[in-house]
Formats: C-alpha cells, sequence, structure tokens
C-alpha cells in the first residue's frame, strides 16, 4: 500500500505485485512445458503441464478425484474441528488452573516433540484403519498446537483487564468468557492456523500408509502404477488446498482482529 | 446513589507482605481514616507509600492483615454491607477488543441489563465525558486523555455509591491532565457521589478534594488530614487563591520530607 501523501508513481508491469507472482508461476509453467517438449523426456519422469491439465480434468469429470477430495477433508475437518473445541477448552482450564497445569505441562513436555506420524502404527493395531483411525490422527495433529497458544494466550492477559473485570461485577466464569477468552484469541488463532497445517499432513500421510479412499491414497496408488500425470493432478489439488485453507484464515483473522490492526 | 449515605471507616489497618519470609515489607502500619458520603477525599503520599494498596483494600480486593474495613451508615450510625464501587484506573484498563460503546456497557452487561436500556445509560455517559461521536471507535484509536474518559465513563455509568480513582491521570500528559481535572471536579460536583482519589499530584489533591489525607513514606501511616474549603467549582483559577498557595506551601513541606525519607529508604534497601 503507497500513502496518500506520495503521488501515485505511474503503473509499470514490472512494480505491479499481482504481475510479479502471477507472472512468474506462468513462465515457470511455460518453461517446464517448453523444455519437456524440446528435450523429449519420457512423460513417466516428467509429464508436461498440459498432460497434467488433461488428467486433472479427466479425474474431476470421471468423480473419482471429487471424492477422493471429499473423504479427505471429511477427515481432516471432522478431527481438527474436534480438536479447536476441546483444545481451547482445555487451555483454558490449563491456563486457569495450577493444579491442571502442573499435571498437563508433564504430558506435554512428553508429547508435543513426538513426531505424531510415529503414533500411526499403534493407531492402526488399537484402531484399524478406518474412520476412527482418521479422526485420532487428525485430532492428534491439531490439538497440541490449539492447546500450547490458547495457555499461552490466557496466560498473557493483562491483569489490569481482570481486576477491571471484577471491578465492574465479573463473577470468575465471566472473567473467563469475557476477558481471558477474547483477549486470547490472537494467539488461540495463531494455534489453530498451526494445527490445521499439521492435520493435513496427517491425514494425506495417514491415507497414504493405509488408504485406500482419499487424497493421499490416489497419490500413492498413483506413483505405483507410474501415472505421473496423476501424481502431479493430486499434488496441484494438495496445493490448492493449501492456498485455499491459508487464505481463508487470513480474511478470519483480519475480521477478528480489528481492534489490533486499528 | 439511591442507598443510604455510607461512609467508609478504615480502623487500624496494617498490610505486610511476605510476613513468612525474612524480608517482610511493611506497606501500611496503624492506618485510620474515614471517607465521608458525598466527600471527595484525596490520598497523597510519596510513591510506594502504599495509597494504592489503602485503594485496594477499600474495593475489598486486598485483605488487610491487621485492623479493619467498616462500611458504615450514617443516619443510623450501624455498620452495614458494602456499597457499590466502581474504580478509574492509572493504566485505563479498557478492553482492546471492545468498542468505546461495549466498553462502557461492559458492568451494565455483566449486570444483564437488557441491551436498550444499557447501550441508552452508556451513551449518556459517553455524552457527559464529551465523547459523543466515538462510540464505534476501538480503544486503540483513542488518545491517552480520550481512553482516560472512557474509563471515567465506564465507571460512573455504574453509579457506584463511591468512585475509586488510581491516579487516573498519572499516565497523561500536563495540559490533558489540566483539562481532564477540572472535567472529572465538575462530574464528580454534580453526580454527588463519594470519591477516594489516589494521586501524587498536590494540584490535582487541591482541585479535587474535601479533604486530603497525607501519608508517610514506607511503612506507609497517617501523617495529617487536612480540610480544604476553597469555594466550588473550582478551576484552574482556583490555582491563583491565595488560600491554594498556603494549602499546597503546606502540603508540598510534609511530602518533602516524606519523599527525602524515601528516597533514603530506597537507597538502602537497594
Amino acid at each position: 500500500m503507497t500513502p496518500g501523501i506520495e503521488p501515485k508513481p505511474r503503473w509499470v508491469w514490472y512494480d505491479d505485485e499481482r504481475v510479479l507472482g502471477w507472472g512468474s508461476v506462468i513462465l515457470v509453467i511455460v518453461v517446464w512445458e517448453l523444455a519437456a517438449r524440446i528435450s523429449g523426456v519420457s512423460p513417466l519422469y516428467l509429464p508436461r503441464p498440459t498432460q497434467i491439465v488433461v488428467s486433472l480434468i479427466d479425474m474431476f469429470r470421471n468423480g473419482a478425484l471429487i471424492v477422493d477430495l471429499g473423504w479427505t477433508l471429511w477427515r481432516i475437518f471432522a478431527g481438527f474441528g474436534l480438536a479447536v473445541v476441546i483444545g481451547t477448552g482445555l487451555g483454558i482450564w490449563i491456563a486457569t488452573s495450577f493444579r491442571v497445569r502442573a499435571i498437563a505441562d508433564m504430558f506435554i513436555a512428553m508429547l508435543y516433540p513426538l513426531p505424531k506420524v510415529t503414533l500411526i502404527p499403534l493407531l492402526v493395531i488399537w484402531l484399524g484403519t478406518g474412520g476412527p483411525f482418521m479422526l485420532t490422527i487428525s485430532f492428534l495433529g491439531a490439538i497440541f498446537p490449539i492447546v500450547i497458544n490458547t495457555v499461552l494466550g490466557v496466560r498473557q492477559c493483562d491483569p489490569g483487564l481482570v481486576l477491571a473485570a471484577r471491578d465492574l461485577g465479573a463473577s470468575a466464569q465471566q472473567i473467563v468468557r469475557r476477558v481471558l477468552l477474547p483477549s486470547a484469541i490472537p494467539s488461540i488463532f495463531a494455534g489453530i492456523r498451526l494445527g490445521l497445517g499439521v492435520s493435513i499432513i496427517l491425514v494425506v500421510a495417514a491415507e497414504m500408509v493405509v488408504g485406500k479412499l482419499g487424497l493421499g491414497a490416489r497419490l500413492y496408488l498413483s506413483g505405483q502404477i507410474l501415472e505421473t500425470e496423476q501424481v502431479f493432478a493430486v499434488l496441484i489439488v494438495l496445493a490448492t488446498l493449501g492456498i485455499v485453507v491459508t487464505k481463508t484464515q487470513d480474511f478470519i483473522d483480519k475480521k477478528l482482529g480489528r481492534w489490533r490492526l486499528a | 446513589m439511591t442507598s443510604p449515605a455510607v461512609a467508609v471507616e478504615i480502623e487500624s489497618v496494617g498490610l505486610v507482605f511476605g510476613a513468612q519470609t525474612d524480608a517482610p515489607t511493611v506497606a501500611l502500619q496503624d492506618v485510620s481514616c474515614r471517607f465521608e458520603p458525598g466527600k471527595v477525599t484525596a490520598l497523597i503520599g510519596p510513591s510506594g507509600c502504599g495509597k494504592s494498596t489503602l485503594l485496594q483494600i477499600a474495593r475489598g480486593f486486598l485483605n488487610p492483615t491487621q485492623g479493619r474495613l467498616r462500611f458504615v451508615e450514617i443516619a443510623s450510625g450501624t455498620e452495614t454491607s458494602r456499597p457499590a464501587m466502581a474504580t478509574v484506573w492509572q493504566a485505563f484498563n479498557l478492553f482492546p477488543w471492545l468498542t468505546v460503546l461495549e466498553n462502557v456497557a461492559f458492568g451494565l452487561d455483566l449486570a444483564g441489563v437488557p441491551r436498550v436500556e444499557r447501550d441508552a445509560r452508556a451513551r449518556k455517559a459517553i455524552a457527559a465525558v464529551d465523547l459523543n461521536g466515538f462510540e464505534n471507535r476501538f480503544p486503540r484509536q483513542l488518545s491517552g486523555g480520550m481512553r482516560q474518559r472512557v474509563g471515567i465513563a465506564r465507571a460512573l455509568v455504574m453509579e457506584p455509591d463511591v468512585l475509586l480513582l488510581d491516579e487516573p491521570f498519572g499516565a497523561l500528559d500536563a495540559q490533558t491532565r489540566l483539562v481532564l481535572q477540572e472535567q472529572l471536579s465538575k462530574l464528580v460536583e454534580t453526580s454527588g457521589t463519594t470519591a477516594i482519589l489516589v494521586t501524587h499530584s498536590i494540584e490535582e489533591a487541591i482541585l479535587l478534594a474535601d479533604r486530603i489525607i497525607v501519608m508517610t513514606a514506607r511503612p506507609g501511616r497517617v501523617c495529617d488530614q487536612i480540610d480544604v474549603s476553597l469555594p466550588r467549582p473550582r478551576s484552574l483559577a482556583t490555582t491563583h487563591e491565595p488560600q491554594y498557595a498556603v494549602l499546597f506551601d503546606r502540603i508540598y513541606g510534609m511530602l518533602r520530607d516524606e519523599v527525602m525519607r524515601a528516597m533514603i529508604i530506597e537507597s538502602e534497601g537497594a
């Protein structure tokens, strides 16, 4: 954004954010296409962008990719949604109770640094490879960042605000709901953002290992049978999913954080 | 303010922090004073003398280790329950995620006052501190002086029997301070509320208070109590009255000795 006081500079394409961003992506694709055509490299190794797009459209047309996408999204968001609700609640409880904090500290210290993919074998033994397994893996991915950030956010609340609320007659419960929670919102959102990222990674990884349906499974199977265009097509869907999720979070963040930016 | 007039009495109150440790801090020692209903009482003293602590005791957020707090109904002389209190804070303590209107209406909302009445009362309080048109701004969008006016409106909208002012203008620049002192003095006069003002500004104490309690350096004790009989309404012009100068010098004389003593205590403690 240019401040209003400066004279507006003449528009030139090499100073435009969007031209530079999108332009360079298009340039890479064009160079890729040309290089693949000229060198004649086997599409088994590197399919041309046009071939990938054709394959992508085909997969959407016959519905297979839609079904996979649906499964993956459902698995991610079911576990993640549960983690948001439970994680925020648990975080507030840990932050406001000395005893709960002392207990939870140990468990978080043990479990948080553990790469969650290492839990896949154990969870398969306990839960099989169906819905409960996917729900658990997605939940486990998201819950730690959410709990930790909620605790941080609540603990960082200005004690003066708590005192002011007490002065105005707030009960303990009102202080939690009306002061601690809203003041922790930016931090909770940072946790939710991290948590969703981990959920996506874990669900796709779990699908690659055990799934028959879902983007991860599709990716793995396509690789097994050397359908390289399909591998790329799934990657494009995953990348797009990433963009949509990130931009949506940016948007919500901005809405909720109005008072912080002002 | 419909409730009967109640005086707040501090009876030989003492407060020791860390009594179980090797180095207990005596914050307050044998403090006795009385805050009369409908009057403004100022607590003035060197920094660290425990005047803000005394305010927290009066509010009920801190319990004294000795002595007690009493609320006495003036008409009957009997002890009664705690009157409604509201505080204006030095650090404003506004909720940054709420608008001016929502901040002012916060206490009423907690008490379950219906929305229409709540908003109407909040708007009236906002108008009383001359902030019309800023109802939908967030605290960050306001200057320090405006934020404290929101703080004053947020306390006054609760119609407290006792208004507690904890160095309300301590964080403001000198000019803003002057204007707000005049404004607050008018608001307090018209509302007839009991007010306890903690300050380290002699000028502020004289302009706002009916009685000034001067406290000693730590451990805080009552050094002297001075009645201010300057006519109201008081304004900046009041500071040119001969009586003002006499009062100012008298309080400054006491405070200077105490501030020197506080500095010595601090340097020994360091």
